[in-house]
């Protein structure tokens, strides 16, 4: 049932902080503060901290349930469910992830699309981003890892730009502490996890890791990195704007880089644009990855011909989101989806996985 | 040889997929004016630059009524020989009329575009804004000039740190008012920073007038370079510079009602650079530092209950109390204000008195 991934597929265990990186850090990134500030106040950078955190135990279950079939999440369902009820069960995830691939780049053009060039087209841009994304998968699974690290250590240079708003900052926008209530705090935190979402795709590509024991520090370090990461941008973000002000910016990060000047640059927020695309390249990458290799243990077709059913769906998918509305819908469902997969399914998952086995085993 | 082909297909496929913006043919907004003709209209200038080829600056200036401001960019459009954008904006002039009845409208429009920069000036004029932008002002243009008049002024002298940024952001704040420069025409081709306007909500409500700039900064911001005169004597004056100063708001009592107590600590360190007078011994610089700090505090203190009559809370004091009291509602903020009380506390310290004894 399970087949053998061959040791030069395999990536070495340090890799997999890369890939929990850069599915964590999206489109979310660009305007989550507003989100969460609307449940929390100012107390919204304690949301971000307790999502967080909350996010450890769910990486934990995910070693868990993979250790325990020693394989991925396919088997895993296999393995509970029996073999056709498993396969229904695991293509649904094939939705799950076209929906975040298509999530991220819808989001982004409409990005590109408010800032940058009002005109730009949505198809067109969609499509030669996907074909950028088919050529990268080709090149196998290494390569989508390679483009994840590279897309990391591109973008690096964003984050101490941060520190011009640092300038302008209020500190008293942040006390009292704790002056809302501890149900409006979790409410940030349960509207958090669009930006906290993706980690999960460790079930997927678990045996592709090589002595997976090793990667779990990675994985964990991987999620404490970003927690914190976007713990400081909350932080900022609310010392930057006053409270109504940021209720009324849709891209808070954006509107941030805004007041940067430079020698060079008279605005840097089109740099950061421009960057982002690479940021959102193995987000995209990984996620169509983990759907065609999916359709390939699930109907056993080639995984180059399912990367390419699967560009030609979301080509035609594409085009019927195309009002600000409707963009604002699908980031809500995926949001509600990835909340759904991560916190809800998994646990069950795990608690069913666990049980399953003292069974079998008397 | 495929993939070649492949390549350039895509090269001539994406060339051209967006709209081009060639510097040379398109004209970039560098400053805009308003000014109200009634409750409804206004009258809106757009300054433009045209580069010379002898790298000098000449000013344009188009201008319209409208009732919207898309629509006077639209009748704008219909006068500029080039298409008219926004993104290099560094100052926008609110007319006095206009300043009176509210400009949120104009700064909304600015606060959704995303090709305007947080960074540019707001101001007022006590006159018509638009007599201000059609004025020359030399070679660097008309624009560089207002924008480089406010930005000196804000890092040395005595107009405290704002931009289209800081003006949204206490617009938005609950307990804080906010303020902009307002210019003034002296003549014709003369211009001078006559005070500061503050607002209540977005209309003016009070100008503090020139002399008392210096002091409303100690309260809102840092000085790094500003300067004094303190009048000791007869034939005896002293002129602090240098100034740099901090300062700390202090609430004591915390009884949600309101009728607290707010004390106000300013710190400043200066050198004395010009005296006037015999000699100046430790004994005088003592003296000196007395004096200003006397001073300081009387004004200050004058300031702020002027702000109370006036009902405006430019240094929020209603924002204070938001981030220091657990539970405070700052919707009620206009009923306690007037039941606030003050004390100013300054420290002054002179540290250097030139080269000579």
């Amino acid at each position: 049932m399970q087949e053998v991934i061959q040791e030069r597929f395999k990536i070495s265990p340090f890799l997999v902080i890369y890939m929990v990186l850069s599915m964590q850090i999206g489109i979310g990134v660009l305007g989550f503060q507003r989100i969460i500030a609307e449940d929390a106040g100012h107390d919204a950078w304690i949301s971000v901290l307790v999502a967080g955190a909350s996010l450890h135990i769910i990486m934990w279950m995910i070693y868990k349930i993979n250790e325990s079939v020693n394989g991925d999440i396919v088997t895993a369902h296999e393995f509970i469910a029996g073999k056709w009820v498993g396969k229904i069960l695991s293509s649904i995830f094939i939705a799950y992830f076209l929906l975040l691939a298509l999530t991220v780049v819808r989001t982004y053009v409409e990005v590109i699309q408010v800032w940058m060039f009002t005109d730009i087209n949505l198809w067109w841009f969609s499509v030669c981003f996907f074909l950028i994304c088919i050529y990268i998968i080709y090149g196998g699974f290494r390569t989508v890892v390679g483009i994840s690290f590279f897309s990391f250590v591109f973008h690096i240079y964003l984050y101490p730009i941060f520190f011009f708003n640092l300038q302008y900052a209020q500190w008293n926008h942040l006390t009292p502490i704790f002056e809302n209530s501890i149900k409006d705090i979790l409410l940030g935190s349960f509207h958090m996890s669009l930006t906290f979402i993706g980690f999960e795709v460790i079930l997927f590509f678990y045996p592709f890791i090589k002595e997976p024991q090793k990667s779990k520090k990675w994985a964990h370090f991987g999620l404490f990195l970003t927690t914190i990461g976007n713990t400081i941008l909350m932080i900022i973000s609310i010392v930057y704007f006053s409270k109504d002000q940021l209720a009324k910016s849709i891209w808070p990060t954006l509107t941030m880089w805004k007041i940067v000047k430079l020698p060079f640059v008279e605005r840097f927020e089109y740099i950061g644009i421009g960057t982002w695309s690479l940021v959102i390249l193995p987000n995209v990458c990984i996620t169509i990855w983990i759907a065609s290799r999916l359709l390939k243990r699930i109907i056993n077709i080639k995984q180059k011909h399912g990367v390419i059913y699967i560009v030609i769906a979301m080509s035609i998918a594409i085009n019927f989101i195309d009002t600000r509305e409707k963009v604002s819908l699908l980031n809500d469902y995926t949001g509600l989806a990835g909340f759904g997969v991560t916190f809800i399914y998994i646990p069950l998952l795990f608690i069913i996985l666990m049980i399953m086995k003292k069974v079998k085993k008397k | 040889m495929k993939n070649i082909f492949l390549v350039f297909l895509s090269l001539f496929l994406l060339a051209g997929c967006v709209q081009e913006r060639i510097i040379d043919e398109i004209n970039i907004e560098v400053g805009s004016a308003f000014d109200a003709i009634d409750e409804e209209n206004f009258t809106g200038a757009f300054l433009i630059q045209d580069y010379l080829p002898d790298k000098s600056i000449k000013d344009i200036v188009y201008q319209s009524t409208a009732s919207l401001r898309r629509d006077l960019m639209m009748n704008i459009q219909k006068q500029s020989s080039k298409e008219i954008f926004n993104g290099g904006l560094l100052i926008t002039i609110f007319g006095n009329k206009l300043a009176d009845t509210g400009i949120i409208d104009f700064v909304d429009t600015y606060q959704r575009e995303p090709s305007i920069g947080a960074r540019n000036y707001l101001a007022t004029s006590s006159g018509s804004a638009i007599d201000i932008i059609r004025g020359e002002y030399g070679p660097q243009g008309t624009s560089n000039y207002l924008f480089n008049l406010i930005e000196h002024n804000i890092q040395r002298r005595d107009v405290p740190r704002t931009n289209l940024h800081i003006f949204l952001r206490d617009y938005y704040k609950k307990g804080k008012d906010p303020y902009l420069p307002e210019l003034t025409k002296k003549g014709e081709n003369e211009l001078e920073i006559s005070g500061i306007s503050v607002f209540k909500e977005d209309r003016e409500a009070y100008v503090i007038p020139q002399n008392k700039m210096f002091f409303f900064k100690l309260m809102v911001d840092k000085h790094s370079q500003g300067s004094f005169r303190v009048h000791i004597g007869k034939n005896r004056d002293a002129d602090v510079e240098s100034i740099s100063s901090k300062y700390r708001l202090k609430l004591v009592g915390k009884s949600k009602e309101g009728a607290n107590h707010v004390s106000i600590h300013i710190k400043i360190r200066g050198m004395i650079k010009e005296f006037t007078g015999k000699r100046l011994d430790q004994k005088e610089v003592n003296k000196i530092e007395k004096k200003l700090q006397k001073i300081v505090e009387r004004e200050c203190l004058k300031l702020l209950k002027t702000f109370q009559e006036k009902g405006v809370d430019p240094v929020g004091f209603g924002y204070l109390h938001r981030s220091k009291i657990r539970g405070f509602n700052v919707d009620n903020w206009e009923k306690d204000y007037p039941n606030l009380t003050f004390d100013v506390k300054c420290n002054v310290t002179i540290v250097e008195t030139g080269v000579i004894e």
